[in-house]
């Protein structure tokens, strides 16, 4: 990141700009001073993200501190209670654990199938724009659509996958899927890496046409295979891609609410819940949204710790 | 803007000829802006038929009463807190609302619902049935209209409980147990039991009440870790581990088991007199038949009410009030009732002969002097959460009804301590 900033500093010295213009045409107008320049250019998406996002911010930690009604009257100041509370409940500490298993579960899981897919899409073969659409398609689907589609699907009573296991005779009776989370929350990670696919392949399709085909040429004529191409040619160009592709899908999925919200509101037993569903909960379920907010600013502190770690580890890598 | 003038312009001005009316709608318009009170009323989706009832509503009250307009917002019940929630913390809220009554005594704690004695005439509180009327009455003062009623009564599947020998349903819990062992061997579910969503604890409240358990004691703590309550438990627990319930029960809310109802495989299961009108919708040759709540050691059945408020910052209260005593005339409230399939709340509509020849609805209004309402306590959401996961934890096997009862008792008695 830092390196880019002195790049793209030094680059903007050699290209002519609205203020670095050349002075004999301009010399009517006021000139700008040129360490203001770039203030003025991100200026106004400054303000809008101070808008946008410190002020909630600002609001949740204000609720997290507070005493507040079940409808949002802020009753009084209870210090740090809301979020030693939360710290102390074991449905906390469990569901803090399960909502890291299913983000490490759903975004390994797409990043390893999404890999292949681009490879595969990304060759040149009859069919590939139909291919690639299909691929795409589920991208445009509401998660929550997609999440009531699967929830048939795996119903107990008349669900597809369950009389698809019926007629292969591998399962003698309906499995109730949905009812435990031994089976509920595998299925959860199951949907969660198909609707992740379309967009980490997106990201992998962009970053395998980076990749000019001539050093594939060059390699294949000094004798390596394809394994060997993948392994030291296209895995470590493509890392910058896998990095984005990893840390978006990281933000996004432990952020995701539809999935699990509709197929098992948590449940049975609190045991489907991850953090987001559980603060849902809290704030609308059972009328504590003092409570929920400090879920809420511990969930930014986590994405926040695991974001810098992750990134951190993927400079040290390319270094 | 341009269609609500001329609108409200011409329900006043309804003889005049055409072209004078548009010019004094012309001439009035800005004056009529002025004096026009605008009403904002959120509903609850009850079913299909709520919106549009609402909105005839509206319209009629409108034309009895120019000047007036009506907006109806109708929200599911799902998403009720959280709008609510929103407007009241944003200090923009609807004129009216409906409410679960539980909420009232957090609202009437917060300060946003009005108290409405002082527009109640004596004749006015005489039209409703009493028991309906008392949930929403908080420091002696009533905060809300009973706008929906309902009881629970076991809905049972004639042709399976006759052939359990059962022909009139069950009467106490050993029959149920009794009818669903045969039931299963004969091929279907015996004891419909919900397990998934809002309204599972309420679900095991009726064994605990049957068995003479009770919810809450008398110095507002957890009452429900109780030799009543673990008995009342252990009763669901065994119907789970014999197969008597269907299968996989944390998987089913009470809409999942009553469609297992509709389509003839559950033998028998509790809920609300709507399911007869969701019956005769959509499977009218079901022969079912309608009992109290079987009997533990005594009997007892739930009751709920939903009610209509007033915000106390509403600016047109006078006008709110004007719309609530219409809302509770006989014809409004007979439909109203009858197409959600609620019980009567007032007097004349108990009167009306759809409800009084009506045998099935017969039954649940003569469960009502046994009936428990839920109490008007802070708390009750963390409660009924905390209940919900004991059960859940039973019925998957995980815990036993005593150790669940008591860790839920703990977080119950922190749910209602707080608010």
């Amino acid at each position: 990141m830092i390196e880019n900033h002195h790049t793209s500093s030094e680059n903007r010295k050699r290209l002519p700009g609205i203020a670095i213009a050349p002075a004999g045409e301009m010399r009517a107008r006021p000139r700008i001073p040129r360490a203001l320049v770039p203030w003025l250019l991100i200026g106004p998406s400054l303000v809008l993200a101070v808008v946008v996002i410190f002020y909630p911010f600002v609001e949740i930690v204000q609720l997290s501190l507070h005493d507040v009604s079940p409808f949002g009257i802020v009753r009084g100041f209870v210090g740090f209670a809301n979020y030693a509370r939360t710290l102390d409940d074991p449905v906390f500490q469990a569901t803090v654990l399960r909502t890291l298993e299913w983000t490490v579960a759903v975004v390994g899981g797409t990043v390893i199938i999404s890999m292949p897919v681009a490879l595969v899409l990304a060759q040149d073969f009859h069919g590939r724009g139909l291919a690639r659409t299909l691929i795409l398609l589920p991208w445009s689907m509401s998660l929550a659509m997609a999440a009531i589609v699967w929830l048939w699907a795996f119903n107990g009573n008349y669900g597809m996958v369950n009389s698809i296991l019926e007629g292969a005779g591998l399962i003698a009776k309906p499995l109730q899927w949905m009812a435990r989370a031994e089976t509920a929350f595998p299925v959860e990670i199951g949907v969660g890496i198909l609707v992740s696919i379309p967009f980490t392949v997106t990201i992998f399709l962009g970053g395998l046409a980076s990749i000019p085909g001539e050093i594939y040429e060059a390699a294949w004529i000094d004798g390596a295979g394809a394994l060997a191409q993948f392994r030291w040619m296209t895995l470590p160009l493509m890392r910058p891609f896998v990095t984005i592709a990893v840390v978006l899908n990281m933000i996004y999925v432990f952020n995701s609410f539809p999935i699990i919200w509709v197929m098992t509101e948590g449940g049975p037993d609190n045991s489907t819940h991850i953090l987001v569903t559980y603060l849902y909960e809290l704030a609308f379920r059972i009328g504590r949204p003092g409570l929920a907010a400090a879920v809420s600013v511990a969930m930014l502190a986590i994405v926040l710790v695991f974001s810098f770690a992750y990134l951190r580890l993927a400079e040290r890598e390319a270094t | 803007m341009k269609t609500g003038a001329p609108e409200s312009a011409s329900a006043g001005v309804r003889r005049r000829p055409l072209i004078a009316a548009a010019g004094s709608a012309l001439a009035l318009a800005p004056f009529a802006a002025r004096a026009a009170t605008s009403l904002h009323v959120t509903v609850a989706y009850y079913s299909a038929a709520t919106g549009p009832y609402f909105q005839q509503m509206a319209k009629a009250f409108e034309a009895a009463n120019p000047g007036i307009t009506v907006k109806i917002d109708v929200v599911n019940w799902d998403t009720l807190l959280q709008t609510l929630q929103t407007d009241i913390s944003g200090g923009v809220t609807p004129d009216l609302s409906i409410i679960g009554t539980r909420w009232l005594l957090t609202f009437v704690k917060d300060g946003v619902a009005e108290p409405l004695d002082h527009f109640m005439t004596p004749q006015f509180r005489d039209r409703f049935i009493g028991t309906f009327l008392e949930p929403a009455e908080i420091g002696g003062k009533v905060y809300g209209l009973p706008i929906a009623a309902s009881a629970r009564a076991m809905f049972y599947n004639k042709d399976m409980l006759t052939k359990a020998g059962f022909p009139d349903g069950p009467k106490t819990w050993d029959d149920v147990v009794a009818a669903a062992r045969k039931i299963k061997a004969a091929g279907g579910y015996g004891f419909g039991l919900q397990g998934k969503a809002i309204e599972t604890d309420v679900y095991w409240y009726y064994a605990l009440w049957s068995y003479g358990g009770e919810l809450i004691d008398k110095d507002g703590k957890a009452a429900f870790d109780s030799p009543a309550g673990i008995k009342a438990l252990t009763l669901y627990q065994t119907m789970v581990k014999e197969g008597l319930t269907q299968p996989g029960v944390t998987d089913y809310t009470r809409e999942d088991v009553q469609n297992l109802f509709k389509q003839g495989r559950v033998g028998m299961m509790i809920t609300a007199p709507f399911l007869i009108n969701q019956i005769a919708a959509e499977a009218p040759k079901l022969q079912y038949g309608i009992c109290p709540v079987p009997r533990g050691t005594t009997s007892a059945t739930y009751a709920v009410t939903d009610s209509i408020v007033m915000f106390s910052n509403s600016r047109a209260k006078d006008a709110a009030w004007k719309f609530l005593d219409f809302l509770f005339t006989k014809n409004p409230r007979v439909t109203f009732s009858k197409n959600e399939g609620f019980l009567p709340t007032t007097k004349a509509e108990a009167a009306d002969p759809y409800f009084a020849d009506n045998k099935q609805l017969q039954i649940f209004v003569s469960l009502l002097p046994e009936a428990r309402f839920a109490p008007t306590i802070p708390g009750w959401e963390g409660m009924a959460q905390a209940v919900t996961d004991a059960v859940q934890s039973v019925y998957l096997g995980k815990a036993d009804p005593a150790a669940a009862l008591k860790l839920a008792s703990t977080k119950a008695d922190q749910a209602l301590k707080g608010d």
